[in-house]
């Protein structure tokens, strides 16, 4: 059976070339009337699907909504289609066919809803301040910079910043004062609610959602050394010409 | 002369019987105490033994006593700081010295001088080359703020060459009657803490390459020989940190020179230098292109280059004419003072921080060191000693401490990372702070300005540097700089 269908696909397969061939001149006498678009038609209509279209891939219609989005067709076609650059130095100088000006142009970065995409706009400044923090430019006159990250509202900023910190940290104050005072009550005998009529009990309740706020990692203990030193040093490398002797203006 | 013979008189039989009475003797001048037997008596001995002419005899002289001939002060160094405590001393009455090695020093300097300066010392307007009323100041991502909005016809700052300046107020002293000493100070040695000052010297006749071994006594010795300063090593005065800076002059056409005319320019960024800024201040027919640091002094060329290529374009076809650094300290010495010596200007260490501004400091401790002196000997008229220059040291940190610590919080603020740069510019925007920032740099008072204005820079202070820190990329190679009293090393750290 097998061995059948195999001397059939060959026999199949044989005569193919010399259609082919048979296309091609009737093809090619076509194309002196036609034109090449009549050609091409011509040509991909008869041939058999290639193994890149067999498999259940579609085709036309079929096919709608399901490509990439434009900005990687654009960058797998080679970035120039519509737009232009996106966050690219050409010729020392940045360029990104959303920056005019020295600003970005807000009305381009319009989301799905017809309103500014704000976290698109942060991100594409964060980018901007990259390239230029890795490879610097000259600073001219005929390209100065004007863009003010006030520009960008101040929920803007919340929302994508301090929103995701917010629920981090309410999370984990929420978790340690939960388990300590599970840990209270098994210890003491004194029940979860009744642990805050005391005031030491309102005391370390403070001291535990404080101290997450403001330590969040062991470094952060460090962190603050530092600061306390650096304000107290300047004033130290001045007072030390009078370190133990009299300072006129005491009396 | 009689008073001399006398003194030759009292001081013979002081020698021969210390125990006796003789303290008490009563003669032109001098209250001589008990302890000036003590001490005289070693002296005289010394000064036989060497063979020496005792013709005027050496003895310690308490602070406050009258004296026979006037007050004797030698300052070492003849830039602003030593000039105008060598005015000062000359126009209370005291004999000044002013001991400088080189007459045409160009010492390598930005040069600025604030307004308050012109008037305070009197300056004609012949030593100013150019008043810059504008300036530009550059973020890491080349966001210019233009500084200078809320200047009036009458505000600016003063760029000056430093070789005119220094030699004007060189010679404006010596009119008043210092004495110029063109020598190169070698060392000082006390006999006694209250007994005269010897200062060797090598001293610079006309056409001179090597100078000649020279001595000179003088009852106090005031350092103003700049940052390296010899006088604070032989005090024991202590280190200091201290910026390195470095600058080079370019000549650039005239079309980009006109551009430069009255704007001077602060390019700020981790690429020009970690903890400092870079600039281009305009001379008199050419630009000074520099930068300085303190934590990484080994790189500091890699940071040159970075400002040249900042301003590239803007002076680009420029040649350079001169290639010059120095260091800037960053804070006072330890101690400033030790019996009859003191220290003032760069020798000090009076340079803010963030600005990097000393010549009005240096200038203005001069001249208090020089008004403290002759208040406390009454015009040259008595001796006085380390409670003068206590006093002097005292008026000046009372005087500017405020101004000092300002600058400083800036610089700890605002020079920590590239998004404090950032927010830092964008901050510079606002009229408000510029008027705050030029009232103070110009006038050298902090004036508290309106509260409700206060408080809303603070409130968009923090705001901008919340923005700029949550702009910074999470793979960001800019470093974090902090400012206390870690090592160098230590205290530049990669972004978090």
């Amino acid at each position: 059976m097998q061995a059948c269908s195999a001397v059939t696909g060959l026999r199949a397969a044989a005569p193919l070339p010399a259609r082919a061939r048979a296309q091609r001149r009737v093809v090619a006498e076509a194309a002196t009337e036609n034109g090449a678009a009549a050609t091409a038609t011509l040509d991909k209509k008869d041939r058999k699907p290639s193994p890149l279209q067999r498999g259940g891939t579609l085709q036309g219609a079929a096919a709608a909504g399901k490509d990439a989005s434009d900005k990687f067709k654009a960058a797998a076609e080679g970035a120039s289609s519509t737009s232009g650059p996106v966050l690219q130095m050409v010729e020392g100088r940045f360029s990104d066919f959303r920056w005019k000006g020295g600003r970005w142009d807000l009305s381009l970065f319009k989301g799905a809803d017809g309103e500014t995409d704000w976290d698109a706009v942060i991100d594409v400044e964060m980018a901007r301040r990259k390239m230029l923090e890795d490879s610097p430019i000259p600073c001219t006159n005929e390209d100065p910079v004007l863009f003010d990250t006030a520009e960008i509202p101040w929920w803007a900023w919340v929302r994508r910043f301090h929103l995701p910190e917010a629920e981090k940290l309410n999370g984990r104050a929420a978790m340690m004062g939960y388990v300590l005072a599970l840990f209270v009550d098994q210890l003491t005998g004194v029940g979860l609610l009744d642990q805050q009529e005391s005031f030491i009990g309102k005391v370390l309740l403070h001291v535990c959602v404080f101290g997450i706020l403001l330590v969040r990692t062991t470094t952060d203990l460090d962190k603050y050394k530092n600061l306390i030193d650096e304000a107290t040093f300047y004033d130290k490398q001045w007072n030390a010409t009078w370190e133990g002797q009299e300072r006129p203006s005491d009396n | 002369m009689a008073s001399t013979a006398a003194v030759v008189h009292a001081v013979a039989p002081v020698c021969a019987a210390p125990k006796q009475a003789a303290p008490r003797r009563a003669f032109v001048g001098a209250r001589v105490g008990r302890r000036v037997a003590q001490v005289a008596h070693p002296t005289a001995h010394k000064a036989q033994q060497q063979g020496r002419s005792t013709a005027v005899q050496v003895f310690a002289v308490r602070d406050g006593t009258p004296l026979d001939r006037p007050l004797r002060v030698a300052v070492i160094g003849g830039g602003p700081s030593g000039a105008c405590c060598a005015e000062s001393l000359a126009k209370g009455g005291v004999e000044a010295y002013l001991i400088e090695r080189k007459m045409d020093n160009c010492k390598p300097c930005g040069g600025a001088i604030p307004i308050c300066m012109v008037e305070e010392f009197d300056l004609p307007m012949e030593i100013i080359d150019r008043r810059v009323t504008k300036m530009k100041m550059i973020s890491p991502s080349n966001r210019e703020v233009d500084v200078g909005k809320t200047l009036n016809e009458k505000e600016w700052i003063g760029m000056c060459r430093r070789e005119v300046f220094d030699d004007y107020l060189r010679k404006r002293a010596t009119k008043l009657g210092a004495n110029l000493i063109n020598g190169l100070f070698m060392g000082l040695e006390t006999s006694s803490p209250d007994g005269p000052i010897t200062i060797r010297y090598n001293k610079y006749n006309d056409g001179d390459k090597v100078g000649t071994p020279s001595t000179l006594e003088v009852d106090l010795v005031i350092g103003a020989d700049g940052a390296n300063s010899r006088v604070a090593k032989d005090i024991d005065a202590g280190e200091y940190d201290y910026a390195i800076a470095f600058q080079e002059r370019i000549r650039i056409p005239e079309d980009k020179m006109d551009y430069y005319k009255d704007l001077a320019e602060m390019y700020v960024g981790d690429d020009v230098s970690p903890d400092f800024y870079g600039w281009v201040f305009p001379k008199y027919d050419h630009v000074a292109v520099g930068t300085g640091t303190v934590v990484n002094k080994t790189a500091i060329k890699q940071y040159q280059q970075a400002t040249r290529d900042r301003a590239k374009v803007k002076t680009e076809g420029g040649q350079i004419i001169r290639v010059e650094a120095h260091p800037i300290p960053e804070h006072p010495r330890p101690r400033r003072v030790k019996g009859r010596i003191t220290l003032v200007g760069d020798a000090a260490g009076y340079v803010t921080k963030c600005s990097g501004e000393g010549i009005y400091f240096a200038a203005k401790s001069g001249r208090m060191a020089g008004e403290a002196i002759v208040k406390a000997s009454e015009g040259g008229k008595k001796m006085a000693g380390e409670r003068a220059l206590r006093n002097y040291l005292d008026e000046f940190d009372r005087k500017y401490w405020a101004t000092y610590k300002v600058l400083d919080i800036l610089q700890k603020v605002f020079y920590r990372s590239n998004p404090a740069r950032e927010a830092f510019v964008e901050m510079c925007e606002s009229n408000y702070v510029q008027k705050m920032t030029f009232d103070s740099y110009l006038y050298k008072t902090v004036v508290p300005g309106n509260p409700l204005d206060d408080v809303k820079l603070l409130v968009g202070t923090v705001g901008s540097l919340l923005r700029a820190n949550a702009l910074r990329a999470r793979d960001s190679k800019s470093v974090n700089v902090s400012f206390g009293s870690k090592s160098n090393e230590e205290k530049v750290t990669a972004a978090a």
